[in-house]
C-alpha cells in the first residue's frame, strides 16, 4: 500500500507495480496453473477411477473418471489371478537390493575419491567423467553375455547387479561432490583422537551425508522400481521373475481385453512410487537441481 | 591433452614397471610409490566395488559389443560364424534401420525444443517468490517423471482404446475430420502420440532444472535493471537468458541424451509398429537381438544387433562431440566480443 501512495517517480512506479501484481492477474495465474495441473494429472485420475469400474462401465463412462460404485474386486483379481502380487514382491526385492547395494558402493567410492589421495585416483576420475554422459543401453548384449557367464542369468540378482552397475557412476559423482564439501577439520580431529580409516568413514563421514544418502537412495529406488528394459531382457525366460512394469507389458500382450484389471495393475505399480516421492520429494528435487548446477 | 596426461600418469601409478632398475633414485622412488600404494590400501578397497562394476558393466561391454559385430550369431553358445564386416554392410543398407534413425531424430527434434520452451515458461511463472502454492504446482507437473514409462505406455494405450472412439465421434460431429482416426494404428498419428506422451512424461525434469538455474540468478540484478528502467522483456533477454546459459547447456545435453535413448514408451505403446512406422533405434536393436512380435527378426541375430547398436553408439558419440565443439566455439565467440 505504502509503495502505491508514495508519489511515483519515473523509476520507482513501475517497479512497485511489477512486484505486486493486481489481484485479477494473480487469480488468472492460479486458475491457469490449476487447470493445467489437473489436465496434467488427468491420466492418473482416470486410471485410478477406472480401476474401480466393471468392464461395461469402463466403456460406457469413457472420459469420465468417476466410477458408479467402487468395485474393489479388480484389485483382488489383479493381485491373485494376474500374478501382480508376485510381481510386486519381485519389484520390491529388486528395488531394495539395488538401492542398498548402490548406496554402499557409491558412498564408499565417493568418500575415497573425494577425501583421500592414492596413486591411480586420476585414472578413476577420468573413467568416471568419461562415462558419466555416455549413452548406455546399446551395450545390453555383452552385459547379457557377461551375466550368463558368471551364472546369474534368470535370477533376481542379475537384475539387481546390472541396475546397480548402471547407477554407480552418477551416485559416486554425487557423493564425491558432497564429501569434498565437508569441512576437513572434522576428519582431522577424528584422526587425532585415534579413529581408524574405517571408523572415520562409517561413524563420522557417512552419518554426516544423510541428505546425499536420501537423494541417491531415492533416485536409485525410483529408477529401479520403474525400470523396464533391464528386467524385460533378464526375465525373458522366467515369467515368474517379472517385475510390475514387465508384468503389465506382458499382460497387455496376452490378455488385452481385461481393461479394468490393467487399470488396477497400473495403480498398484504407480501408487507406491508416487507416495514415496511425495514423502521425500525435497531430496529428489534438490538432488536434480544440484546435479545440473555442478 | 590434459586427459591423456593424467591417463598415462594413472596407468604408471597402477602398474609400476616390473624388473629392477639400476640406480638409487628410481628405486627409491619406486619404493616410495609402493609404500604410497600400501598406505592407501583401504582407499583401494573402498573404491574397488565401484571400479569393478564400472569396468565390467560399462567399459568392457563397449569393447565386447565390437567383437560380436563380426559374427553371424543367434546368441546361443559361442559365436563361430565369422562374417567380417557383412553385418555393418547389412545395417547400412537396411532401410528399416535408417527409418528407425529418422524416427528417433524426429522424436528428439520435436520433443526437446517443445519441452524446453514449455518448461522454461512454466519455471518463469513458478519462480515468482510471491506466487503462493508454487511447490504444489511444481509437484503436479513433476509427478509424471517419477512414474514408469512402461506403465504410462499401458495407461495411454488403455485410454486410446477406450475413448478414441468417443473423440472420433466428436471430431466427425464437428466435421473436423471425415474419417475415423485409428489412433495407434495410423503411422503418422501413432508417432505424434508417442511424441506428445514423451513430452508429458519428462517435462518435469526440465522444469526442475530451469527452476534451479533461475534460483542462482541474484535478485539484485533484476532490481538494478528495474531501476535502470528495463522492462520485463528486456530483463528476460539481458539477465535471465545470459545467466541461464551454462545451466541451459547441461539441460539441453541431458534432454538430448534422454531423447536418443527412448525405448520403454515406444515398445509398450506401439512395439515399433504399425509397419515399423514408429520403430526407434533402441526398439530396432531389441527386436533384432531378442526377437519381437512379427518384427524384422524371425531368428535372433545378435551380430547384426551389435553392429546396429555399435554404429548408433558411434553416431551418438559423434553427435555429442560436434555439439560440444559447437557450444565451445559459441561460448568463445561470445567471450571474444
Amino acid at each position: 500500500m505504502a509503495s502505491i501512495t508514495v508519489p511515483a517517480g519515473r523509476t520507482r512506479g513501475p517497479a512497485a507495480r511489477r512486484s505486486r501484481p493486481p489481484r485479477g492477474v494473480r487469480a488468472l495465474t492460479h486458475a491457469a496453473l490449476l487447470i493445467g495441473g489437473l489436465a496434467w494429472m488427468y491420466p492418473f485420475i482416470w486410471t485410478l477411477g477406472s480401476s474401480f469400474k466393471d468392464t461395461d462401465e469402463f466403456f460406457n463412462r469413457g472420459l469420465n473418471p468417476m466410477p458408479e460404485r467402487f468395485l474393489w474386486s479388480n484389485y483382488l483379481e489383479a493381485w491373485q489371478q494376474a500374478s501382480f502380487g508376485r510381481y510386486f514382491v519381485n519389484t520390491l526385492l529388486i528395488t531394495v537390493g539395488t538401492t542398498v547395494g548402490t548406496l554402499l558402493i557409491t558412498s564408499m567410492a565417493g568418500y575415497v575419491l573425494g577425501r583421500t589421495r592414492f596413486p591411480g585416483k586420476k585414472l578413476c576420475l577420468v573413467l568416471i567423467s568419461a562415462t558419466l554422459f555416455l549413452p548406455h543401453g546399446y551395450t545390453i548384449i555383452p552385459i547379457f553375455d557377461l551375466v550368463d557367464r558368471i551364472g546369474l542369468l534368470n535370477s533376481l540378482w542379475s537384475v539387481i547387479l546390472v541396475q546397480a552397475a548402471g547407477g554407480v557412476v552418477f551416485g559416486t559423482f554425487l557423493f564425491m561432490g558432497y564429501f569434498m564439501s565437508i569441512d576437513r577439520e572434522l576428519e582431522d580431529a577424528a584422526r587425532m583422537d585415534g579413529a581408524s580409516f574405517h571408523q572415520t568413514f562409517w561413524q563420522i563421514m557417512l552419518p554426516l551425508s544423510g541428505p546425499m544418502i536420501a537423494t541417491v537412495g531415492l533416485f536409485t529406488a525410483i529408477s529401479a522400481w520403474n525400470s523396464f528394459f533391464i528386467p524385460l531382457v533378464f526375465t525373458l525366460a522366467r515369467p515368474e521373475l517379472r517385475t510390475l512394469a514387465v508384468g503389465m507389458y506382458s499382460f497387455i500382450g496376452e490378455n488385452s481385453t481385461q481393461w479394468t484389471l490393467l487399470c488396477a495393475g497400473s495403480v498398484i505399480t504407480l501408487a507406491p512410487i508416487i507416495a514415496l516421492f511425495l514423502l521425500l520429494q525435497r531430496f529428489f528435487v534438490n538432488g536434480l537441481a544440484g546435479a545440473v548446477k555442478q | 591433452m590434459a586427459v591423456s596426461g593424467t591417463f598415462a600418469d594413472g596407468v604408471t601409478a597402477a602398474n609400476p614397471p616390473a624388473g629392477g632398475t639400476p640406480g638409487g633414485t628410481p628405486r627409491r622412488r619406486r619404493r616410495g610409490r609402493w609404500s604410497a600404494i600400501w598406505s592407501a590400501r583401504w582407499s583401494y578397497l573402498y573404491v574397488a566395488p565401484m571400479m569393478v562394476l564400472l569396468v565390467g558393466f560399462v567399459i568392457y561391454p563397449i569393447g565386447a559389443s565390437l567383437g560380436y559385430t563380426f559374427y553371424q550369431w543367434n546368441g546361443i553358445g559361442d559365436p563361430t560364424d565369422f562374417v567380417g564386416f557383412a553385418n555393418f554392410a547389412q545395417v547400412v543398407n537396411d532401410s528399416i534401420f535408417w527409418g528407425a534413425v529418422r524416427h528417433t531424430f524426429t522424436y528428439v527434434a520435436i520433443v526437446t525444443p517443445v519441452q524446453l520452451v514449455l518448461a522454461l515458461a512454466l519455471a518463469l511463472v513458478l519462480n515468482n517468490r510471491r506466487l503462493r502454492f508454487a511447490t504444489f504446482y511444481r509437484t503436479l507437473f513433476f509427478l509424471p517423471v517419477v512414474t514408469s514409462a512402461a506403465v504410462i505406455g499401458v495407461v495411454f494405450q488403455l485410454m486410446f482404446s477406450n475413448f478414441g472412439q468417443s473423440v472420433n465421434d466428436i471430431l466427425t460431429g464437428f466435421r473436423i475430420t471425415n474419417e475415423n482416426i485409428d489412433w495407434l494404428g495410423d503411422p503418422n498419428v501413432a508417432m505424434g502420440i508417442i511424441i506428445v506422451v514423451g513430452i508429458w512424461h519428462t517435462l518435469g525434469y526440465n522444469l526442475v532444472y530451469f527452476l534451479a538455474g533461475l534460483q542462482t540468478i541474484p535478485e539484485e540484478l533484476y532490481e538494478a535493471a528495474r531501476i535502470d528502467g528495463a522492462g520485463r522483456i528486456a530483463q528476460f533477454c539481458y539477465i535471465t537468458v545470459p545467466m541461464l546459459r551454462s545451466v541451459g547447456v547441461v539441460i539441453v545435453l541431458l534432454a538430448l541424451i534422454g531423447g536418443f535413448q527412448v525405448f520403454d514408451l515406444v515398445q509398450v505403446l506401439t512395439n515399433g509398429g504399425p509397419y515399423f512406422a514408429t520403430e526407434v533405434v533402441n526398439t530396432y536393436i531389441y527386436h533384432l537381438a531378442f526377437g519381437g512380435f512379427g518384427a524384422s527378426a524371425v531368428q535372433p541375430n545378435v551380430g547384426l544387433a551389435s553392429a546396429a547398436s555399435f554404429f548408433y553408439g558411434l553416431l551418438l558419440i559423434g553427435f555429442s562431440a560436434v555439439q560440444v565443439v559447437v557450444i565451445r566455439s559459441l561460448a568463445r565467440r561470445r567471450a571474444g566480443q
